[in-house]
């Protein structure tokens, strides 16, 4: 079994081959920003898994964000991140509800968008 | 509440002839006065906004019937011209219900209460003194008498802005009188307050000394209510705690759970009323900071303001709001419109700017405000509500609902009880269905399947599992046509009853493998494709029983290769061993393995999207393209697998192409929800928001003439 048992790391390892293709690339450079995502299998900040998303290098990896200070630092559960990169829930609302803890430039962080994730294609 | 109750006059009803919109309004009013929590803007509302919604009471009241409402948009620029478009927004969201609702005039005691308060709200239009009701024995515990007393007094005073305080005195009296509350005995200490940590925080680095404490007003009235006994953020929270099932909240849940439709108008102003209450929250928690130079800054100042929608942000430009224009509501309809949707264009970044200089003049310059105030947020919110959760104050159900509801209604969802019953796995039926009373609705249902006819086959399948409810194969064929679907929650509602009624069945097991994969769910997955093995005829032997208590992925992929060597020419096997790769995220063999098994089975239609789908994950977009054109020459219906086209146009950048593919699998079934999200970040992707406002209101007549499907592509 792969490595982690939350279901965003499925959608984390395609972000990361997203990011091989043309289109991925694209994004990449469009946001140009890093994002580190801490996600919590059921409530934030317990048993977090930490993924950086640099969309200055176009890569995705796991651990916390070696190169400085990631522009933005965002909280979700599993559930949560799903929801908000699938783009169930807006961002947005999900800030105020609390679903979202964000670190770091706003500005930045409203960058993180649906639009950035790769979609998965179902069975 | 049931709007018959009020019409007819039931017994707890104190107003007879009063009419449904007392419903939204108490929502409303919940919406408003459960976050906002501050009497103070409550008294600022201008009176007119108050007489015209009495007005359009007036109006409805001859009419109680829904479809001759038409003083909704009417009352609704009431509340425009109040400018507080927050009300606006929570009273066009819950305008909408399509199904009448008329639950029974005996109601439980909650049922008794909410009628009762409603017709309190309601006393507010003739101006005419609410009279004390005999009422039948509710067992209000001494909590909820407290959440009554202090939540009606606020109340009150919203509603009778126009009046003087005696005449709102005496209106509070007579509720509580008739509820038998003491206005006085149940009054509690101080409560410590909410926001030690950020009052900690802001008194920490901000070293100024006091001055003068002048400025701005709405600070310091607020400061000073704030002294007193009402802490109007714990009312608000101990009656959500104490009520959340069955008070105003869930009417409002109710009522959310009825829209079938999303009001435009509610979905355009989001942006400007995040921003709203986002500034409401921080004016409420800046505003708790006692150091008096910071209570005159320009920065409260303005927060306040914008709390109070004096000020709104347009394209990251700070503007006065047109008050009193009632025209403001196409402002923001049509900036809304003409700004990409992403909230990076909408958002209050402004107003972090305008801090930061500000904090430049007084102190430390430090950015950090912002994730303080997320803290907080959290701490708000997200912790509060999960105690209450854990504590069971709710009620598992009401729980669920109340955050699932609130969840869609943020989410400009329909269907907000399908999604949230769904979830837990519980099929959720049609509600008009023509083939319930058909004499052999599951030969419809087959009929209608094979003819590539998935909504209404799935109409036909659900009036067959309604009168045989242990027909297994009913419910796996109704699973089936919602996977081809585009619906996997449902398909696992109905694979589950499948599975019920026959717990070996192998299409059924193999179908929740997928689903679960589908879902992301690896445990449960795991679990259904490793009881398919078990249950074969054939490969039952090779796979231990002992396996199935504690799986691991490794030894049930071992097992299943091993199935495959057994007999490589089972088509099956393979295709198991290609969910089972998928689960694991090796594409390369998942890919592997469908193909091999498409060699044996060339014309499954399911096994081409599979292989599709694998290779889309694998970002191998171009090659999942050719395979879903396969399917779909094969089922030209297959709304799965015009879903995915989408996707894989999409992933490619192709935004577009994925738009018309979208709008092709939501006309064959448009409660495909996963293709009207996908549909609308494609959309703003292709920066077509001009088509934003059809795909809010599922609007696809509009959306097949723009984006029709071109004839040589399929």
């Amino acid at each position: 079994m792969a490595s982690s048992d939350l279901k965003s790391a499925a959608l984390m390892d395609q972000m990361k081959a997203h990011f091989s293709t043309d289109a991925g690339k694209a994004i990449a450079e469009k946001i140009g920003l890093v994002y580190q995502i801490n996600i919590a299998p059921k409530k934030i900040g317990f048993n977090e898994e930490i993924y950086v998303v640099d969309l200055k290098k176009a890569e995705v990896t796991k651990g916390p964000y070696e190169g400085g200070k990631p522009d933005a630092t965002f909280s979700f559960t599993d559930a949560d991140f799903l929801k908000i990169a699938t783009g169930k829930m807006n961002p947005q609302f999900a800030f105020m509800r609390g679903a979202m803890k964000v670190k770091g430039s706003l500005s930045a962080a409203q960058k993180f968008t649906p639009d950035i994730f790769p979609k998965p294609s179902k069975l | 509440m049931a709007m018959r109750e009020l019409v007819t006059g039931g017994a707890a009803c104190a107003v007879p002839g009063s009419s449904s919109s007392s419903n939204p309004l108490g929502a409303l009013a919940n919406a408003l006065i459960g976050s906002s929590s501050q009497k103070e803007r409550l008294q600022e509302i201008p009176t007119s906004a108050l007489n015209t919604s009495g007005n359009n009471f007036y109006s409805e009241e001859e009419n109680p019937c829904r479809s001759s409402w038409h003083g909704g948009s009417e009352f609704v620029s009431g509340f425009h011209a109040a400018n507080d478009n927050r009300l606006a927004e929570v009273w066009d969201g819950i305008q909408n219900p399509q199904i009448p609702h008329f639950p029974g005039r005996e109601g439980p005691p909650q049922r008794v209460l909410s009628s009762f308060l409603h017709s309190f709200v309601n006393s507010s239009h003739g101006g005419v003194p609410f009279g004390p009701t005999q009422l039948p024995v509710l067992g209000l515990s001494e909590g909820d008498k407290r959440c009554i007393r202090d939540r009606s007094s606020i109340m009150a005073r919203h509603i009778f802005a126009d009046k003087s305080e005696d005449f709102i005195n005496g209106q509070v009296n007579a509720l509580l009188s008739s509820l038998e509350i003491d206005n006085h005995a149940l009054a509690r200490g101080h409560i410590s307050g909410r926001h030690s940590e950020l009052e900690q925080y802001w008194n920490e680095p901000q070293l100024l000394t006091p001055g003068p404490h002048t400025g701005d007003g709405w600070a310091d009235e607020f400061a000073q209510r704030r002294v007193g006994q009402q802490d109007p953020n714990a009312w608000a929270l101990s009656f959500e705690r104490q009520h959340g099932a069955g008070g105003w909240a869930s009417e409002f849940e109710h009522e959310q759970a009825q829209m079938t439709s999303v009001d435009r108008m509610a979905g355009a102003n989001i942006p400007s009323l995040a921003a709203m209450q986002q500034t409401r929250m921080l004016a409420h928690t800046l505003a708790q900071n006692s150091n008096p130079k910071f209570q005159n800054s320009k920065f409260l100042q303005f927060v306040s303001k914008m709390s109070r929608g004096e000020l709104t942000i347009e394209d990251n430009q700070v503007k006065p709001s047109l008050a009193g224009s009632g025209d403001w509501a196409n402002e923001y309809q049509q900036q809304y419109n003409a700004g990409p949707s992403s909230w990076a264009d909408q958002g209050p970044d402004r107003w972090a700017n305008e801090f930061a200089t500000e904090r430049a003049h007084h102190g430390p310059v430090d950015e950090q405000w912002v994730n303080e105030f997320s803290k907080l947020q959290v701490n708000d919110w997200a912790d509060e509500f999960g105690r209450q959760v854990g504590e069971g104050v709710l009620g598992d159900d009401s729980a669920d609902n109340w955050a699932s509801a609130y969840d869609e209604y943020l989410n400009e969802q329909a269907i907000v009880k399908q999604k949230s019953e769904t979830s837990r796995g519980v099929y959720v039926f049609s509600d008009l269905n023509p083939y319930v009373g058909h004499p052999d609705p599951l030969r419809e249902g087959q009929e209608l399947f094979r003819k590539g006819l998935l909504s209404e086959a799935v109409l036909a399948l659900e009036a067959e599992v309604l009168k045989n409810p242990e027909n297994a194969e009913g419910w796996r064929l109704l699973g089936v046509a919602h996977a081809e679907n585009d619906d996997d929650q449902q398909a696992i509602a109905s694979m589950m009853r499948a599975q019920e009624a026959d717990p070996t069945n192998l299409e059924v097991l193999l179908a929740l493998g997928v689903s679960h994969t589908n879902e992301l769910e690896q445990q449960a997955a795991l679990k259904y494709l490793y009881s398919w093995l078990r249950h074969h005829p054939q490969y039952g032997k090779i796979a231990p029983p002992e396996l199935s208590d504690s799986l691991y992925y490794a030894d049930v992929a071992r097992t299943f290769n091993e199935a495959a060597q057994l007999s490589p020419e089972d088509a099956d096997v393979h295709i198991v061993l290609g969910v089972l790769y998928n689960l694991s995220r090796e594409y390369d063999k998942a890919i592997e393995s469908f193909q091999t098994a498409l060699k044996l089975k060339p014309r499954d239609y399911s096994l081409w999207n599979k292989l599709g789908a694998t290779q889309a994950n694998s970002v191998q977009s171009a090659d999942a393209i050719y395979a879903y054109q396969q399917a779909l020459d094969l089922k030209p219906n297959y709304v799965r697998a015009w879903a995915n086209m989408g996707i894989s146009y999409a992933n490619q950048g192709m935004y577009e192409d994925s738009i018309r593919y979208y709008v092709r699998a939501l006309a064959m079934n448009p409660k495909a929800d996963n293709a009207w999200q996908y549909l609308r970040i494609s959309l703003s992707c292709a920066s077509r928001n001009d088509m934003m406002e059809a795909c809010d209101s599922r609007n696809l007549d509009v959306l097949q003439k723009e984006f029709p499907v071109w004839q040589e592509k399929l």
